[in-house]
């Protein structure tokens, strides 16, 4: 009897030792959703492997997504040793270098994710970050309206009519993948009840206008297919471009005419997709992440690459990954995590369990059964993928901070396009000097 | 006066609809399923649902509710006493001695204007330097900062409304300052003490941002912990788990309401009869 | 008797002092510092003195001043709604209240939920197509207001800070009214004294110091308001909800400009410990 009790006591010990005793390398990862899952997955493979010493298995450690990046920066800055590992986003390494330390990726590495996809976790030329998820945008129609408007020729007459009369051109309607920014803004337009009380829908599409840096990268790819650019070659600020006003003022008119939803200056991803998946709205730009809940509430909703502007087809891209605290205790086990993260091997476990990766042709290739989605995001990012210059430097993230303040207030109304540009062109000045 | 209170009735359920509307809409989304909430806005459930409530009581791969409810618990506890007990004879001696009137009551009650999250890097520095970060206790010395400045302000106002006739009363039969305080003041203020805890209790169960900042895995408090439920999909909000997750969380400051809220009417009831 | 008393004070002050210094004393010399530096995220360690600048730059920030107007206007108006609104139920009520306790329980509920959730519930609750509110707009008038649009979304704020913390103002003032001797209402109600007369003369004139405590916190809370309206519209377009508590965060972790951020608090303290010593002044005049 008494011993019986030893014995359950001194499991019930090992039990409550037992999650910290062999985890030694701790990483932060993104919280929530499928990149939990796929790091998750991956670190199991890790941990079984027999050259895994005890004291470098890793253990995982998420938070809150609500001030997520607020709270890694006092954790930095403050030199924190809770974790050993945490994530990082293009727009962010900047602001995190000074207290991170660069790795070395595996010698696949190179041939599994593709230049373009590693220059995403790079800062001043040194490689920061494992590439694990990369996010862009899609433009989110539902084809059945589509459908129904090229098959009604009195549609498309009124169709024309209206865009004549707010954009100046007959527009025709057409095919998505063959949309520019003004069938975009045409379609919009026709598609909303203010403008064209026929219509099925309420709004002709949502623009998620919170002041919020993230809702600035899903407007990017417009202001970017006019030719805009945060600073040319010299280091010169160029926001305040025709490039910039163009895309500001077309989406300015469809605030104005009703074309989205009447709170959308308070609306972030959340508020937009639930929005479309209402049924009242007919096409919108979103992150590629949205594309299931999307199709699964609306079953008619196609995805294709960003409208077309002048300059040509743009989608901006930015990648999630996993880098290496300056802090660390244990820098050695976390670089072994890393390197062994960048592999192959990693890469499709990482996939298969739910990740994004963006991955290069022949790596892709082998999951193109599986994950037809990740053909297209990594077919989308080569094609049309790009970072703004200075995007990934020091001050990234305040620039998006900033624009968001900016652009949204002309928006909604609270200043006009020539004290934006100014204000703008003086923060950024001051943050990309 | 039989009529007038049916007036009462009207509206006391009037006001009581109108200022927990987004509680009732919650408590509605919670019982919907996800498909639900999306379709069916109204606030009439067509197809009632524990699912939500599932989810939050029972996924337990790294989150676990219960271990967040506890956490809260304990910090709130600490961050709501510890401020009654070292204000209360501070509020004494500032009302009936005036001393720290001008200086040490200003200068604490105005930190509750403050952000006082402005305070976050020294404090994770220094806590990481004990070996508080991350832990109940630490978390509640924050949140006892974060209380006194109200605890100071009500017991005060409390101290300054007790008959100063019953205090010379007691000193007259011989009472010292220890008797005086606790057998004569402490008594009287009981309404306000317990007013006091509460507020300080709900104040520190709803802080958020020191939650987020000083905790990271063991002492994960409920308002940062629910919102880990928020996006269990992934990106968008799960609003049917949200809803959930927030009346689970705000059930334990109820239940004190409930059970607290005998005591304050007794003693104001009991009050108010001697007075 | 004198020293006595001076010591007895002394021990019955040690302890809130004590706890203050122990946890606040390091983080605020360390940001008096900070607010006299030049001081980034990477320069923690080493700040380098500057002076008055970081005050200059704060005073010179239109965004300061756009803030601290927001959060004045927001602490004035909330603040006065509330009172009126919690003074008027907690006398109104009081006999219901007397008879049958748990009515507060349901009065006070609003103030349990963590404004930063509330915040949150708002955003699903004045949804245009999944929220409750726009739909019964839309489905028994044929259109809804814009609650958060621009136009809107300052109402829409005060609303919801206004019935969330009601409850509040309505405790305190339920705690003060039933404080007043039964003897001095039944009196007056037997001269038969009007009910609202009897209020303006006699009970109101009771809760005066009571009004006063709840006006005060209720402003100060009003004016630091933070989580609800950040979840809810974040800063706003173009900045248009940035409270002055939004202005400070913002500028000490997004902007990583700490010394600005200090300063900012600074001057936030000395001008609220001022309006605290006047009020204080004003109200022990009258009371003398």
């Amino acid at each position: 009897m008494k011993r019986s009790a030893k014995l359950l006591a001194m499991t019930a010990m090992a039990s409550l030792l037992a999650g910290h005793a062999h985890a030694e390398v701790t990483v932060l990862g993104w919280p929530g959703g499928p990149e939990e899952a796929a790091l998750r997955a991956v670190t199991e493979i890790y941990n079984a492997k027999a050259d895994v010493a005890p004291e470098n298995k890793v253990e995982l450690l998420f938070t809150s997504r609500d001030g997520f990046f607020d709270k890694l920066q006092i954790d930095l800055a403050a030199g924190t040793k809770a974790f050993d590992v945490n994530l990082i986003a293009t727009y962010s390494i900047g602001k995190y270098a000074p207290f991170m330390e660069p790795i070395t990726l595996s010698g696949e590495a190179e041939t599994v994710f593709g230049g373009t996809v590693l220059k995403t976790m790079q800062y001043e030329g040194a490689q920061y970050g494992v590439p694990t998820d990369l996010s862009l945008h899609f433009l989110y129609v539902r084809s059945d309206l589509i459908d129904a408007l090229l098959a009604d020729e009195a549609a498309k007459a009124r169709y024309s009519e209206i865009a004549e009369k707010h954009l100046g051109e007959k527009l025709e309607p057409k095919n998505p993948q063959d949309w520019t920014w003004k069938d975009f803004v045409a379609n919009a337009l026709y598609f909303s009840k203010s403008v064209n009380p026929d219509s099925p829908t309420r709004y002709g599409t949502v623009i998620q206008a919170k002041n919020l840096l993230f809702n600035m990268m899903v407007f990017h790819s417009w202001p970017r297919s006019y030719g805009a650019n945060w600073m040319d070659d010299q280091g010169n600020i160029t926001v305040d471009s025709e490039a910039y006003r163009t895309a500001l003022k077309m989406a300015k008119m469809l605030f104005e005419l009703g074309a989205t939803p009447q709170d959308s200056t308070s609306y972030e991803y959340a508020e937009a997709n639930a929005a479309y998946s209402s049924g009242q709205v007919a096409a919108m730009v979103q992150w590629n992440a949205a594309a299931s809940d999307l199709k699964g509430a609306q079953s008619a909703t196609v995805s294709f690459a960003p409208p077309a502007g002048p300059d040509g087809r743009f989608t901006h891209i930015h990648g999630l990954g996993l880098g290496l605290n300056k802090a660390s205790d244990n820098t050695e086990g976390a670089r072994a995590f890393l390197s062994w993260l960048s592999t192959e091997e990693a890469a499709l476990a990482y996939a298969r369990a739910g990740g994004a990766p963006g991955l290069a042709g022949a790596t892709a290739g082998k999951l193109a059964d599986e994950r037809p989605d990740l053909v297209q995001v990594g077919d989308y990012a080569s094609n049309y993928g790009f970072v703004m210059n200075g995007g990934t430097s020091q001050n990234a993230l305040s620039v998006y901070e900033a624009q968001a303040k900016e652009f949204t207030g002309y928006w909604a109304g609270t200043q006009d396009l020539d004290a934006a540009m100014t204000n703008i062109t003086a923060s950024m000045t001051e943050l990309l000097k | 006066m039989k009529a007038r209170m049916w007036t009462r009735w009207v509206v006391f359920i009037v006001v009581a609809v109108v200022i927990n509307f987004p509680v009732i809409a919650t408590l509605v989304t919670a019982f919907k399923s996800p498909g639900e909430v999306s379709r069916n806005p109204s606030l009439w459930i067509e197809a009632p649902t524990l699912e939500n409530f599932a989810v939050v009581l029972t996924i337990s791969d790294r989150l676990n509710i219960y271990h967040y409810l506890w956490n809260s618990v304990s910090a709130a506890v600490i961050g709501s006493v510890l401020p009654v007990i070292v204000a209360f004879p501070v509020a004494w001696v500032m009302v009936r001695r005036g001393v720290g009137r001008g200086l040490l009551f200003p200068l604490v009650v105005n930190l509750r204007a403050l952000p006082l999250i402005i305070f976050a890097i020294p404090l994770y520095m220094m806590y990481a330097a004990i070996g508080l970060l991350d832990t109940r206790f630490g978390l509640g010395l924050i949140l006892a900062v974060v209380n006194l400045p109200l605890s100071l302000m009500l017991l005060a106002n409390a101290v300054a409304d007790i008959p100063l006739e019953l205090e010379e009363a007691a000193r007259m039969d011989g009472a010292r300052l220890p008797r005086l305080l606790f057998k004569v003041v402490l008594p009287l203020c009981r309404p306000a003490l317990i007013t006091t805890f509460i507020f300080g209790f709900i104040t520190g169960w709803n802080e958020f941002l020191f939650g987020l900042m000083m905790t990271s895995r063991d002492a994960v408090p409920v308002t940062v912990g629910a919102s880990f439920f928020f996006a269990t999909s992934g990106g968008g909000v799960q609003w049917g788990v949200a809803a959930a997750v927030m009346i689970i969380a705000a059930l334990p400051p109820l239940l004190l309401g409930l059970i607290m809220y005998r005591r304050i009417t007794g003693s104001m009831v009991a009050g108010a009869v001697k007075g | 008797m004198t020293s006595r008393k001076t010591s007895e004070n002394a021990i019955l002050l040690s302890p809130m002092v004590a706890f203050l210094l122990a946890i606040l004393g390091f983080p605020v010399v360390l940001s008096l510092v900070y607010g006299f530096s030049e001081t980034t995220f990477q320069t923690l360690t080493s700040p380098s003195f500057s002076g008055l600048e970081n005050f200059r730059d704060v005073m010179n920030d239109a965004a300061f001043w756009k803030a601290a107007w927001f959060s004045l206007k927001f602490g004035v108006i909330t603040a006065t709604l509330q009172c009126v609104l919690g003074l008027a139920i907690a006398v109104y009520l009081a006999p219901l209240v007397r008879q049958h306790g748990w009515t507060v329980a349901i009065l006070i509920i609003p103030m349990i939920v963590a404004p930063a959730m509330m915040g949150l519930m708002y955003r699903l609750v004045l949804h245009e197509f999944a929220g409750p509110i726009p739909h019964y707009f839309y489905s028994w008038l044929g259109w809804s207001p814009s609650f958060l649009g621009p136009a809107n979304v300052f109402s829409t704020v005060v609303v919801a800070e206004t019935l969330q913390w009601t409850p509040f103002a309505f405790l305190l003032f339920l705690t003060a009214y039933n404080q007043i001797p039964t003897e001095m209402k039944e009196a007056a109600a037997v001269d038969g004294t009007r009910p609202w007369r009897r209020f303006l003369k006699i009970e109101f004139p009771l809760m005066v110091p009571t009004v006063f405590v709840a006006l005060f916190i209720r402003f100060i809370d009003g004016f630091r308001v933070f989580d609800n309206i950040y979840t809810l519209v974040g800063a706003g377009p173009g900045g248009a909800t940035t409270s002055m508590s939004i202005y400070i965060y913002e500028t000490f972790l997004r902007r990583g400009e700490i010394g600005k951020a200090m300063a900012a608090a600074i001057l936030l303290f000395l001008a609220a410990f001022l309006l605290l010593t006047l009020a204080q002044r004003l109200v022990g005049r009258r009371a003398s």
